[in-house]
């Protein structure tokens, strides 16, 4: 094995654990969302709809846990070290992140051969991750909108308003899927695309050391 | 006073043969229509017999097809509704009226100066052509004829209060959809376009529901005394803004909230079979003689306001989903553009002239990127990235060529 | 020589402009204008084929199932679909209902009043009604409470559809002299007004029970019908069937008998092109237009009794009179749409309307048109009514009428009230198949199975007339569309030979006794339903 080492101070356990919420809501908020959007069984819209609220409750109060966290969890700074500093350090741009924005698009067009030097996070990746948070918000928003209950509230009310109706904010909220899905694709791809060591971190929280390092 | 009218109404009603019995009946379902209660017919029925003359009306017609005209004619319990509607005194009514030509249009002309009348309008606003797409009531050679939005104007401005019915009078209808090459707009929007500030109360659907403008027009007359300021106050209404293409006017509709509050799948009789997942999948199928969900054939019931499954269609006969086929949402804004294809679970969206499926544009894009994610993982692969990474680059590109530049200049 | 015009035509559906040149007491010469242009042909385009069906019958409120099944068909012919047995009979029962509830309308509310003066039944002697009523062998009412009603309605002293209008009908000296019937005839006339607004709507009711609503149905979706009878549907329906039937057995037919003789000299004049096109309406069972119950056909009166092929490609559209920048002659499947007003001017450019042409020349639609066409294809209950009301007719009149006396005012009004009857028959035999094929088994009311692209044409009679619908897919989106309503027919202006269109040639030698209130001219506009 080799590459960087994957330390357990990179993810501390609780945000393994978030991580995981994230992903087993988003498998089921996509999932029924599907169903919702066109139902291709019979006899499930009703669990489809509870699971929808369920998840997405859940993954509004994991994401905005995980905010809160960032600001008191301390995280390691550099993938290659255990030193640990604030976690919302790790999120915002870092001296390592400056100048490298082309030159990561560079290396990911093989336009460059040597990897680029970078935090724990490059700069593409902070700007995909940061996006999620207000895209997740969004989406609740789209979907409390298109919800009997809550749409002709004067909040929401307003954005139907503003996008011409329920049925365009429907769309909005089914495209918004999409850019979850995407996301999630080129985010599995990229995370393992040089080895498993990431996702043994993240998903059982087991350290890869390469030789000679410690 | 009211003892006068009383006797008035009375014998109006006994000599067309309506009993005092029938009337509060009839009284009693217009309480419900008004989301009274029904305790509420007494005060109902003393509010209509205190209601000394008929009150004046135009039924203007503008680009319509006469639908709303042909649903009006379709309402209920004709004797008494009648005698409501009756009650209002139709000075000009097109499809009905006797008289033609220059001895009906100059009734207009002749009300509008007087004031005190409500006008009930038809049909889109035809604003193409230079208004040329409607036009009315010219002599010889077309001499005089007045535009369509002119005849609008002239009879808006002193009216006191506008009922819009059917959704082409609401935002234009289906004449608005795409590409609306004759330029149709709503009353609210061109009335507010050109200054006019009389209150337009909407009533979308296609045609109109007859039912809620009966509704209307007995709220106005005898629960609102007439008076269109109290009519406003006393009547819930839903405020639904929305910006006008054509005039470019941000317009806020007032919409009764007792008939455009509430979607037609809350209210659904077929809901129950929403929720346990039982769906037609094609139409006319057993699953349709079972009264499954048309959700799946593209019902656009969970995204239109109106109350369709409690009011029903042609004296409560029917309606359209009761019969089999998805509601395809004739009672919202813009409605062909927003509920087109009407048998998919969504609208298109419009690409240019193009329409095109949002699932389609989801699944096209997840595929080039999925596609895309094959192709660079290869590439990866061949760069000799998979495994332990590239080799890291000892110094940022940017400090390298800084520095190089620095080393240049010494 | 004077112009006089009449604009707004009223109880009609839509905008009509008539504009004639009176010469010695009769026009000669007619200009009729469509004055409003809405665009539905270019909503289409891009759209998926099954949806014309839900936009195109919005064209018409008052036909909005015939453009709807005109529309179906035309997207079935385009993709290959063959409907179920069951949908062609709930079309048929659709469609039969909309006929009713649009003849009776039409007779009652909307041309009653250029016959019948209400102000005038005022003076009738209620006994010599009943009286009346029972020698005309129609339909029986308290004439005395529709009497004083009336006199409640006119004494109230505003103005409103009747009343009001004393002008129009005139009182004293001032009486038009077009309304001729007696009181106590204008009395039992409007009593029928009255129920009759109740019976159209029973009609309407039953397209709003198979077809969700009315106006503008749901479910004669392309492909077949949405539309699953119950029992319990089916016994809402024939109940309603038959209320209806009755009703025009004892009034309709009646009273229209009844009202004739007064206005014979109607048999005169009002005639027109003497061109017939029909292009069926209501499928038989092996889907043949030409064995269709009102069966296809084309009658050129100049060339004799006879009924000739027709088809799609027979119709061409000219516009050398009508406010479009496309050019003339063109089959409505290639036909395009791109307006462009310029000033109005009776020789010029005078209407929205095209001027559709069938093998060159105008074409009359609507029942007149049905009825002969089916008399001369010898269809039995066409035949044998029209037979026997001419005998009756030839009675009051002295004189032994000829079928062609059809051709004229009098026998277009009287044609719709006929064809009212015969399709009234039909319902009743109707409900009464599908009764017997659901209890034969046959549960198959749609097929989805289409092609995605493809060129097809829908060609149906609204009550009113002739409609045809014109659809070209491709790749599962329209991409053109095109509509030529009854009232295209009708209406239209001069053709680019300068004929004038089957309105306009009706109009012209129709008398005009007061040329300020020219009541004539109304009727003949009015014969056409337009």
């Amino acid at each position: 094995m080799a590459g960087h080492p994957h330390y357990r101070e990179a993810h501390p356990l609780i945000f393994v654990i978030t991580h995981w919420i994230n992903l087993i809501c988003m498998v089921m908020l996509a999932f029924s969302g599907f169903y919702i959007h066109y139902p291709f069984f019979d006899g499930f819209m009703g669990v489809a709809r509870g699971m929808h609220f369920v998840a997405m409750y859940v993954v509004i109060i994991n994401l905005t846990f995980r905010i809160v966290a960032a600001f008191f969890v301390k995280t390691a700074q550099d993938l290659d070290s255990r030193e640990v500093d604030l976690d919302i350090k790790n999120w915002l741009p870092q001296e390592k992140n400056r100048h490298q924005f082309w030159e990561t698009v560079k290396y990911y067009l093989f336009l460059r051969k040597e990897g680029v030097i970078s935090a724990k996070y490059g700069s593409l990746q902070k700007i995909a991750y940061l996006a999620t948070i207000p895209l997740t918000y969004l989406q609740a928003y789209t979907g409390f909108a298109i919800y009997g209950p809550s749409m002709d509230l004067g909040f929401f009310r307003a954005g139907l308003d503003l996008v011409g109706g329920p049925m365009n904010m429907r769309v909005i909220h089914y495209l918004g899927m999409w850019v979850f899905i995407l996301f999630t694709m080129v985010h599995a791809y990229l995370a393992n695309i040089y080895n498993f060591a990431p996702s043994k971190l993240i998903f059982l929280w087991k350290e890869t050391v390469p030789e000679g390092k410690h | 006073m009211a003892q006068e009218a009383h006797g008035a109404l009375h014998d109006l009603l006994a000599v067309r043969g309506v009993t005092r019995r029938d009337f509060l009946k009839y009284c009693g379902s217009v309480a419900a229509m008004l989301g009274l209660s029904e305790t509420m017919a007494p005060q109902i029925a003393a509010a209509l017999e205190g209601a000394p003359k008929l009150m004046p009306a135009l039924w203007l017609n503008g680009g319509s097809c006469t639908g709303c005209t042909e649903s009006i004619a379709q309402v209920d319990t004709p004797d008494v509704a009648t005698i409501v509607l009756d009650y209002l005194s139709f000075e000009y009514f097109e499809t009905i009226m006797a008289a033609a030509g220059s001895w009906a249009e100059k009734n207009i002309t002749k009300r509008a100066e007087e004031g005190g009348y409500i006008l009930i309008y038809e049909g889109s606003v035809m604003t193409g052509q230079d208004g040329n797409t409607l036009f009315v009531g010219g002599g010889p050679e077309n001499e005089g004829a007045k535009k369509g939005i002119e005849i609008l104007e002239e009879a808006a401005k002193n009216a006191a209060a506008v009922i819009a019915v059917g959704s082409c009078a609401v935002d234009g209808g289906w004449i608005y959809g795409y590409p609306n090459a004759s330029e149709a707009t709503g009353v609210a929007a061109w009335l507010q376009h050109k200054g006019i500030t009389t209150p337009v109360v909407s009533m979308p659907t296609c045609p109109v529901n007859p039912e809620w403008v009966v509704a209307m027009v007995v709220q106005l007359l005898l629960v609102a005394d007439r008076d269109p300021a109290k009519f406003l106050q006393v009547t819930p209404m839903v405020k639904v803004p929305y910006t006008d293409a054509i005039t470019g006017e941000k317009v806020t509709l007032l919409m009764p909230k007792a008939i455009y509050g509430q979607t037609i799948h809350d209210n659904c009789p077929r809901r129950g079979h929403f929720e346990n997942g039982e769906f037609v999948t094609e139409l006319g199928s057993k699953e349709e003689a079972m009264g499954y969900c048309l959700y799946k054939v593209g019902c656009k019931g969970p995204q239109t306001f109106t109350q369709c499954p409690v009011t029903r269609w042609n004296r409560r006969a029917s309606w359209c989903v009761e019969s089999g086929a998805p509601c395809i949402g004739c009672g919202g804004l813009n409605w062909v553009d927003n509920n087109s294809p009407f048998l998919k679970r969504m609208s298109d969206m419009r690409i240019g002239d193009t329409f095109v499926q949002p699932g389609t544009i989801g699944a096209a894009v997840g595929a080039v990127a999925a596609a895309g994610l094959v192709v660079h993982g290869i590439g990866m692969k061949a760069a000799g990235r998979i495994g332990d990474g590239p080799p890291m680059e000892e110094m940022k590109a940017y400090d390298r060529k800084r520095l190089a530049k620095k080393g240049g200049d010494k | 020589m004077a112009r006089v015009v009449v604009d707004p035509v009223t109880r009609i559906e839509g905008h009509l402009r008539v504009e004639v040149e009176v010469t010695n007491g009769k026009v000669s010469d007619a200009w009729v204008s469509g004055t409003l242009w809405r665009g539905m042909e270019k909503v289409l385009v891009n759209r998926a084929p099954e949806d014309a069906f839900w936009v195109a019958q919005r064209i018409c409120g008052v036909c909005p199932i015939s453009h709807s099944h005109a529309s179906a068909q035309s997207c079935e012919d385009a993709l290959g679909i063959k409907i179920p047995n069951n949908a062609r009979i709930i079309r048929n029962l659709i469609e039969a209902a909309q006929y009713l509830h649009s003849h009776i309308l039409w007779f009652y509310t909307l041309a009653a009043l250029d016959y019948v003066n209400p102000v005038n039944a005022l003076s009738a002697d209620i006994a010599d009604t009943y009286a009346l009523a029972q020698a005309a062998g129609t339909r029986i009412t308290d004439f005395g409470a529709v009497a004083a009603r009336l006199k409640a309605f006119v004494e109230n002293g505003q103005l409103s559809i009747f009343t009001g209008h004393e002008g129009w009908f005139g009182v004293g000296a001032e009486k038009h002299p077009g309304y001729v019937l007696p009181p106590e005839l204008d009395l039992i006339a409007t009593a029928h007004y009255l129920e009759a607004l109740e019976l159209q709507a029973v009609a309407a009711e039953i397209i709003g029970i198979m077809g969700g609503k009315f106006p503008h149905q749901m479910t004669s979706i392309p492909g077949g019908t949405a539309f699953v009878p119950t029992e319990q549907k089916l016994d809402d329906i024939l109940f309603r069937f038959t209320r209806v039937k009755e009703f025009i057995d004892t009034a309709l037919i009646p009273d229209t008998l009844a009202i004739a003789p007064y206005i014979l000299d109607a048999a005169s004049f009002g005639g027109g092109c003497g061109n017939f096109l029909s292009w069926g309406v209501f499928e038989a069972e092996d889907l043949d237009p030409y064995n269709r119950y009102l069966p296809r056909g084309f009658v050129e009166t100049s060339k004799g009794l006879t009924a000739q092929e027709v088809g799609p490609d027979d119709v061409t559209e000219d516009v050398d009179h009508s406010w479009y920048d496309v050019p003339s002659g063109l089959n409505p499947k290639e036909g395009k749409t791109v307006p462009k007003w310029e000033q109005y001017s009776t020789s010029g450019k005078y209407s929205w309307g095209k001027a559709a042409r069938c093998k060159g020349v105008p074409a009359e639609v609507g029942p007149l048109s049905r009825m002969l066409v089916a008399y001369v294809n010898g269809r039995p209950e066409v035949k044998s009514i029209i037979d026997d009301t001419l005998a009756k007719l030839s009675a009051a009149a002295g004189a032994q009428l000829q079928p062609t006396v059809l051709v004229s005012l009098l026998g277009r009004v009287a044609a719709r009230n006929l064809e009212a009857k015969v399709v009234a028959d039909w319902s009743i035999e109707w409900v009464n198949e599908l009764i017997a094929a659901l209890k034969g088994g046959d549960s198959s009311f749609f097929v989805t199975d289409r092609a995605d692209s493809g060129q097809g044409a829908g060609l149906w009679e609204a009550p009113r007339g002739s409609v045809g619908h014109w659809m070209t897919v491709e790749g599962g989106k329209i991409a053109n569309y095109q509509v030529v309503a009854p009232t295209t027919w009708d209406i239209a202006p001069r053709d680019s030979k300068g004929v004038p269109g089957p309105m306009e040639q009706a109009l012209i030698g129709t008398p005009v006794v007061d040329s300020e209130r020219p009541l004539e001219v109304l009727r003949v506009a009015h014969s056409f339903d337009p």
